[in-house]
């Protein structure tokens, strides 16, 4: 397999270029993490982010042949035998495939990704219906890898001002939990010409999600609720 | 909603004015599939009576009010300066409101 990853060290180098590397792969190399740490093994200057190697913790978040995707959840086997790395598109680029995710946590925080329920706590738990509780599949699920909000024109456009794909499907899992209180808020935090309806539907977020989930669709059903509630 | 339809509005306005188009123009195609004019005065008797004259100048407000939310969606994403925005848009605003002018004045002097 022949690997182009995109290197750049601020501290030493005046533009990004592009490194080739040729790699000999071997039966226990199943996942494109696995080629990077041999990779890694040889030249220990190249830099990226990786952690859990199991597709929860969203650290090895990179641009794989032009689509978004974690690299330990991508076998080798979907791959063809020419693979180009890039780090996630729109963000600033720390070094090599490490970007600087503040833009993208900065509006994740934004939609206030907590419970708001100011009803005294109960003895144990707030309790929810099967039902209530069925609501949140699909959405609770989202481990903030990034891949969808980067992928998306509309963030790299106005990564200040959209919330992005991720930070939407999140929004929509507090919209729908049936414990919160700050539903209507919420809603209207979003009613804005920037911060939801700079959506174009593209749907590059669904496309890519490592985790099957469809921030589109949550988009679309929070712009619903919001025609909804001005009737 | 306190902020009612602050980023609805256009969303709404761009779904309904291609809704509305969409309506229009199958029923433009089916007008001229299945009954088609044959001759000028018939066409211009058909585009002149009310309804029809009503629903044209409606589908050219829709197309001219759908063009005002897509472009400016495109200037929204892609002209940050905000003089260069309030240019464009100006631009735009005042292109498009021309155009209707020249629609309406056309759908006028066709009534004559």
């Amino acid at each position: 397999m022949k690997l182009s990853v995109y290197r750049f060290d601020p501290d030493k180098d005046s533009k990004p270029y592009m490194q080739d590397y040729d790699v000999a792969l071997q039966p226990e190399q199943r996942m494109l993490l696995d080629v990077l740490e041999l990779v890694k093994a040889r030249d220990d200057t190249l830099t990226y982010r990786r952690s859990c190697r199991e597709g929860v913790c969203g650290s090895d978040a990179m641009n794989i042949n032009g689509q978004n995707g974690l690299a330990c959840v991508t076998p080798v086997a979907s791959l063809p035998a020419h693979v180009v790395l890039r780090p996630l598109p729109g963000l600033p680029v720390i070094r090599d495939l490490v970007v600087d995710m503040t833009a993208f946590f900065k509006q994740y925080h934004s939609i206030k990704p907590y419970l708001v329920n100011d009803d005294p706590a109960p003895e144990r738990e707030r309790l929810q219906s099967p039902e209530e509780r069925q609501k949140l599949d699909g959405l609770y699920e989202c481990i903030l890898c990034g891949c969808c909000t980067t992928q998306c024109p509309s963030f790299w456009w106005n990564p200040d001002r959209f919330v992005g794909p991720a930070g939407l499907l999140q929004a929509y899992r507090f919209i729908i939990d049936s414990r919160d209180d700050a539903t209507q808020e919420r809603l209207e935090d979003l009613n804005d010409t920037y911060r939801l309806f700079r959506c174009r539907t593209i749907m590059n977020c669904t496309e890519v999600c490592p985790k099957g989930l469809a921030p589109s669709r949550a988009i679309e059903k929070i712009r619903l609720l919001i025609t909804k509630e001005s009737l | 909603m306190k902020r009612a339809l602050a980023g609805l509005r256009p969303w709404l306005l761009q779904r309904l004015t291609a809704l509305y188009m969409l309506v229009f123009i199958i029923y433009l195609l089916a007008h001229f599939l299945l009954d088609p004019p044959h001759s000028h005065a018939v066409w211009r008797g058909w585009i002149l009576a009310p309804v029809t004259s009503i629903a044209a100048a409606a589908f050219l407000g829709a197309l001219f009010l759908h063009a005002w939310v897509g472009v400016r969606d495109v200037i929204l994403d892609y002209v940050h300066p905000v003089g260069f925005r309030v240019v464009a848009l100006a631009v735009l605003g005042s292109g498009l409101m021309a155009m209707a002018a020249w629609a309406v004045r056309i759908l006028l002097i066709a009534r004559l």
